[in-house]
């Protein structure tokens, strides 16, 4: 009865670290036209991004559903129109987070919500 | 009986419906009345041109008078103007034909070119007889009268709306109150800019009166307002000549007072901007002279996220020594400090121009002093880097500088195991980044000699502390502000060339010579090298005048070893004052005509502008890598 319990206990155990580990590696979708290069730069500079991104904005601007990278989302004419209102200074100077950033962080932000791949 | 009083109640409300509508518009329609009314004017000045002989005195002196009374008509509206569209404002009261610019939310792009046009200009050209004809003439004023749809436009007109636009419009102008407008910046005739700064001040109290019947859940605080009154009876009852003025008691005790309240209200009514106007501004300072009024640089780098005290220590301490530290060059011989040396107020008073990396003679250009450099938007005087990361990455790898590479120069600082320990732990709090890269060592420098850019000077002290000065080192200012004319390019409060509302650098073509003798035009070509246009060959980023006994040589070759030279320089009108051909020169060429005490006071104000750093000792010895040939090497580097 004992080991019973624990052979459940453990395959439960299984499945919820096998639903940790297989969360899915972000896709960067770059047009086709972008050189080797340039296309690692960028995926490069998305990934770090992405690491803000999770760390400094999901908390307010996430969705905290399993299995999922927790980014909502945007639309490409939201991300432009932040973008545009970045380099205006609107925006970041009235946001917490972002007026913290530096230019290049900012920039890494915007790479990875542009590049990757919604739903 | 009943009937006559249910219609006596109607009557009485619709009347007060009708007078309260009327009432809260009343703000927005001294806005509208008075851009028409200046419109109307400029309508004038230009059928009087079309119909004037510019050959006759008695004309050109009638079309003189009618651009002054539109100047004053324009003071009515500047208020808001200057606010909603500075870049159209250029075309009411542009100082230049051409200005070439890079404000902070474009230097990630080109330079844009902007025409100027309207009144300064026009009357500018006036003078020009040779050249003057109706056409050209015509067109300044035309080209202004076009662009007053820009302030009518619907971003414009939604702000009345909401008091916020208010405040922050107020705050400029009390900022160009103590920077420009009693310098002269716009104004080409000297004799009235005294007579316009009192047709300006009453008309803003006009406005403040419209806006306290619109918003009155939002007032101007009885203290401001009365203030405010106080400095109107004060420049009423100051000289009318400029040079005679007495612009320091007007900032100390009057405008900077009042940009302190303004500062609150912005806070306490919560007041949020739209405008590009307040980018870099701080709403939590309280006086134009407190080091952090607006934002320029970030120093932190890749560190910005990073706000742990005991982190950020960690990173100033290896920032110090990494300054010191010549394994950032190519030959283990050079560090910032050979040039930027920590005690000479991080620059090099003994040379000209600082030494090549290898021989080979010296650098084209002066080291600039590393303090206040943080309160510049573009860095370097030819303004090619818009970050002090970026200036640093490149001094680095430049073959006649440090010589050295980003790979390179990441591996040989990890062989030292104090800067491996210290940037793995860093690199923790930098999560986005896989490895310690170049980006932690450069940021870690600039970290570390920021701090000294926050120390003030015994004019800042008297300017925030209602202290005083010596009465020499008030007449300089003054002098400095007026007749001098350096006001009009060293802006209020950091005397560097970033003015109101304190977004964009300005570059001055100022005509320097090669040598002492004035036998010839400097050759370096300035911000032509990153921008290259007519207008800005030989052009420079005006520096900081602060701490400037202590960073000689001056000028971008460093061909003045006294400030004597320096004033006398710019008393004869610069290169083209002493006959050089400048062509573009933005500096006057008439000369200043200062007198020798004259002289003296604007150097005792200088003075005054030193501030009292604090110094570091170097550090004793410098991290030992498991590399034993780069353990010679000395703190600060060989030369």
């Amino acid at each position: 009865m004992k080991s019973l319990y624990l052979i459940i206990l453990s395959f439960f155990s299984f499945l919820l670290l096998h639903q940790c580990t297989s969360e899915k590696k972000t896709v960067y979708v770059i047009p086709d036209h972008v050189t080797p290069r340039n296309r690692q730069l960028l995926t490069e500079k998305a990934e770090k991004g992405r690491v803000l991104y999770k760390l400094h904005c999901s908390e307010c601007h996430g969705i905290f559903t399993k299995g999922k990278d927790g980014v909502p989302n945007f639309t490409q004419t939201q991300i432009d129109n932040y973008h545009a209102a970045a380099l205006m200074g609107i925006d970041p100077r009235n946001h917490a987070v972002a007026k913290k950033m530096s230019a290049e962080q900012v920039d890494q932000v915007i790479t990875f919500l542009s590049l990757r791949k919604r739903d | 009986m009943k009937t006559f009083l249910v219609i006596l109640i109607l009557a009485a409300t619709v009347c007060c419906f009708s007078f309260s509508l009327r009432h809260s518009t009343q703000y927005k329609q001294l806005y509208t009345s008075s851009l028409d009314a200046y419109r109307n004017d400029q309508e004038q000045l230009l059928r009087l041109i079309r119909s004037s002989d510019l050959t006759k005195p008695d004309d050109l002196e009638k079309i003189r008078e009618k651009i002054a009374a539109n100047r004053i008509q324009l003071k009515s509206i500047d208020f808001w103007l200057r606010y909603f569209d500075p870049i159209s404002y250029r075309k009411e009261n542009g100082p230049l034909p051409v200005e070439w610019e890079t404000e902070v939310f474009e230097k990630f792009e080109m330079p844009y070119r902007r025409k100027g046009a309207g009144l300064s200009l026009a009357e500018k050209y006036m003078d020009e007889r040779e050249s003057l004809n109706k056409d050209s003439l015509s067109q300044l004023i035309q080209t202004s009268i076009d662009s007053l749809v820009m302030f009518k436009r619907d971003s414009v007109m939604m702000q009345f709306a909401s008091p916020d636009h208010f405040f922050l419009a107020n705050r400029l102008y009390l900022l160009n109150l103590a920077a420009v407008y009693t310098t002269g910046f716009e104004c080409p005739d000297t004799s009235r800019i005294i007579p316009e700064l009192r047709s300006l001040l009453p008309a803003v109290r006009n406005i403040y009166d419209q806006f306290a019947t619109d918003f009155p859940s939002t007032p101007l605080s009885k203290n401001y307002l009365e203030l405010y009154d106080r400095m109107l009876a004060f420049v009423n009852s100051q000289p009318k000549q400029f040079s005679l003025f007495d612009q320091f008691t007007l900032i100390r005790d009057y405008i900077n007072p009042l940009f302190k309240h303004n500062q609150q209200f912005i806070r306490n009514y919560n007041v949020l901007s739209i405008s590009f106007n307040d980018y870099a501004l701080n709403n939590e300072t309280s006086s134009i002279f407190d080091k952090s009024l607006f934002i320029s640089q970030n120093t932190k780098g890749i560190f910005s996220l990073v706000d742990d005290p005991a982190a950020l220590g960690e990173v100033k301490r290896v920032g110090k020594l990494l300054f010191y530290d010549p394994i950032l060059s190519g030959n283990n011989k050079r560090s910032c400090a050979s040039c930027h040396k920590p005690t000479e107020y991080f620059t090099d008073t003994s040379v000209a121009t600082a030494l090549q990396f290898e021989g080979g003679g010296h650098l084209p250009r002066n080291a600039p002093s590393l303090i206040n450099s943080v309160f510049n938007h573009l860095i370097m005087l030819d303004g090619k880097h818009i970050s002090l990361q970026g200036q640093a990455q490149d001094v680095m790898t430049k073959h006649e500088e440090m010589n050295s590479n980003e790979e390179e120069l990441v591996k040989k600082v990890l062989t030292c195991k104090e800067y491996r320990d210290v940037f793995k732990k860093l690199l923790k709090l930098t999560p986005e980044e896989k490895n310690i890269s170049f980006g932690h060592i450069i940021s870690a420098i600039t970290y570390y000699y920021a701090d000294f850019s926050y120390y003030y000077s015994p004019f800042d002290r008297a300017m925030n502390e209602n202290g005083g000065v010596s009465n020499e080192v008030k007449q300089g200012f003054n002098l400095f502000m007026s007749k001098a004319q350096c006001g009009t390019c060293h802006f209020v409060p950091h005397f560097n060339g970033i003015k109101p509302p304190y977004i964009g650098s300005e570059f001055e073509v100022l005509g320097v010579p090669a040598d002492t003798a004035y036998s010839r035009l400097s050759d370096d070509k300035g911000r032509y090298d990153a921008n290259p246009a007519s207008e800005t060959l030989h052009a420079f980023r005006t520096s900081t005048v602060r701490n400037i006994e202590f960073t000689k040589p001056y000028m971008h070759n460093g061909v003045f070893r006294t400030l004597d030279q320096v004033i006398d320089f710019y008393d004869a009108g610069g290169g083209a004052g002493k006959k050089l051909d400048v062509p573009n020169q933005t500096l006057a060429s008439d000369p200043l005509k200062l007198s020798s005490p004259e002289k003296g006071a604007l150097i005792s104000f200088l003075h005054s502008l030193n501030e009292n750093v604090i110094f570091e000792a170097p550090p004793s010895s410098l991290p030992v890598s498991s590399d034993k040939s780069l353990n010679a090497r000395k703190v600060g580097g060989e030369y």
